[in-house]
């Protein structure tokens, strides 16, 4: 795990395999529009944070929390209030 | 965990501390660095800029600067910590307020109300029962191992519930709201336990 | 149907599956290459990785995600593992694991940072330290299909003993007048190093897009620190950020 403060952050690829499991493919390509500041990018492209709880996928342009995902042993969670829409 | 799961040969094997059983709760390994997870970018806040505040209602019942802060009661404690992604640490030291003083400070006499909603920089929350922060079981840390916490840690100040997992020892902790209902903060909501006792091994909501 | 477009057009649960060492590579002192055979494997496209998980006879588990090395025409999955001070999971399996071990894997995953033959545009490919494996494979895989695509790589490493794949990096650049490698050693170089020295630096960048005439398509990996500070300078010479593919190692490959 990390000690080096920079190391924290991972890209949105690295939850590929996390959010996999939740939409039964891979969206990591599909197009992600911010409901915070409107700039829309690959979900492969945004900064993935806490990734060992879950993954909770931050705006490339204005930090907001744009997708939050857990996979628990008793079902999947998806939250996604943080985005507008989804272009798969 | 899947049965099938073939065994790694030699895998793991020394790798995991000895530790005495009543010490690490089920599901734990023991680790000697201490593991950084944040829910986003690490706040880079000046002391000089920091508050911290009670809210009961709409009113801030007590609220300091960190000069004030700094000069509450302090107690320092040594503790063992336990993550939901299987690490714990052990006797760890770490100084700060303890709930208990903050409510004599702000001279919280009569009843306040029965569950709390922790608010941090960035945006965090965690919720949990007044009754596990009372009578020293949670403090609002701002020193680890007699320093003061570095930014990456929670630093300036952080929430520390050692007895829960420690998702609920909220990072960069500015404010604990008072709530009449419980209401279920970051993790909480999405999957994680609503309380979090790792002795019970309660991670995941339906554990 | 050729193995990229299976991959393609899957679009299918992940599922566990069992990987089996078939041999092992000493790249450098801290890294191998895991060369696996994984039956029913329904092939991968370059830059893509895989999770692996390893079980302990106390029933403990653990999980990393580790990109592949291989091209997808190669007979067998090869992962390239560093080791990792400290490690739980990089030591086992650079130090420990033998032929014919087995451990579970699943994937491929991820279908964001890939190249392959069919992209349209130059490729330029930055990394660091363990960080050329993904673009190991897009480099294999181009060399498979003989591809006449401009290419450039910039890799920095601490040392000459150090660059994992130099022998084969340097007889690909070799056989090959569109592909342009060049190394960077930050800590130590041998007496007569012609190559740069230091850390990755504007100039070192611009001067590895020389021999890339269109706007390429740009993938860069490894740390954070590192994949953060190559893509703002990229950014700030002028390059489309949307253009720039970055796939940071974090702590999860310890």
């Amino acid at each position: 795990m990390a000690e080096n403060i920079s190391d924290l952050v991972l890209d949105g690829n690295a939850a590929a395999g996390c959010l996999h499991e939740i939409f039964a493919s891979d969206i990591t390509i599909a197009q992600i529009q911010c409901d915070a500041c409107s700039s829309t990018r690959p979900v492969g492209s945004l900064r993935l944070y806490a990734a060992p709880m879950g993954a909770v996928l931050r705006c490339r342009h204005c930090d907001g929390v744009m997708m939050r995902a857990v996979n628990t042993p008793y079902g999947r969670w998806l939250e996604m209030s943080g985005t507008r829409c989804l272009r798969f | 965990m899947n049965d099938n799961a073939p065994i790694s040969r030699g895998f793991g094997s020394g790798r995991r501390a000895q530790t005495p059983k009543d010490r690490v709760p089920p599901g734990q390994y023991v680790t000697t660095d201490f593991p950084v997870l944040s829910a986003g970018p690490t706040p880079q806040i000046k002391v000089e800029d920091w508050t911290f505040a009670l809210q009961l209602g709409g009113s801030l019942i007590g609220k300091w600067s960190w000069l004030e802060f700094e000069a509450l009661p302090q107690t320092t404690i040594a503790t063992d910590i336990h993550c939901v992604t299987k690490w714990s640490k052990l006797d760890t030291v770490w100084q700060g307020v303890t709930f208990d003083d903050l409510l004599k400070a702000a001279e919280v006499g009569g009843s306040t109300a029965p569950f709390i909603m922790a608010h941090c920089d960035g945006g965090y929350t965690t919720n949990l029962p007044i009754a596990d922060l009372v009578d020293g079981k949670g403090m609002i840390a701002t020193r680890y191992d007699g320093l003061p916490i570095l930014p990456v840690h929670g630093g300036p100040a952080r929430l520390l519930v050692p007895h829960l997992y420690f998702w609920k020892s909220a990072k960069w902790v500015r404010r604990l709201r008072f709530m009449q209902h419980d209401e279920r903060g970051f993790w909480e909501r999405l999957g994680y336990h609503n309380y979090g006792d790792p002795w019970k091994e309660q991670r995941y909501d339906g554990d | 149907m050729t193995a990229t477009e299976a991959v393609a057009r899957a679009s299918r649960r992940l599922r566990w599956q069992i990987a089996e060492v078939r041999e092992i590579v000493i790249e450098t002192p801290r890294v191998r290459s895991l060369l696996l055979y994984v039956a029913g494997w329904q092939g991968h496209l370059p830059g893509q990785h895989v999770d692996i998980r390893l079980t302990a006879e106390d029933g403990y588990q653990a999980q990393r995600s580790y990109s592949i090395a291989s091209s997808p025409e190669s007979e067998l999955l090869t992962l390239t593992v560093e080791r990792v001070m400290d490690g739980e999971v990089s030591p086992y399996l650079v130090d420990e694991l033998r032929s014919g071990d087995k451990f579970e894997l699943r994937g491929p995953i991820g279908r964001y940072f890939v190249w392959t033959v069919a992209t349209r545009g130059s490729l330029y490919l930055v990394a660091s330290g363990s960080g050329i494996v993904p673009l190991m494979a897009m480099l294999r895989h181009r060399e498979f299909h003989k591809a006449p695509v401009p290419t450039g790589l910039l890799y920095s490493s601490r040392s000459l003993e150090d660059v994992i794949y130099r022998e084969e990096l340097d007889a690909m650049a070799r056989r090959d007048p569109n592909l342009h490698v060049f190394h960077t050693l930050t800590r130590k170089q041998p007496d007569g190093w012609v190559g740069h020295r230091g850390r990755i630096d504007k100039y070192m960048l611009v001067g590895a897009l020389v021999p890339l005439v269109s706007k390429p398509n740009i993938f860069v990996c490894g740390a954070t620190s590192f994949v953060e500070h190559v893509s703002s300078v990229l950014v700030q010479l002028g390059h489309d950020a949307f253009a720039i593919k970055t796939e940071r190692f974090g702590p999860t490959g310890g």
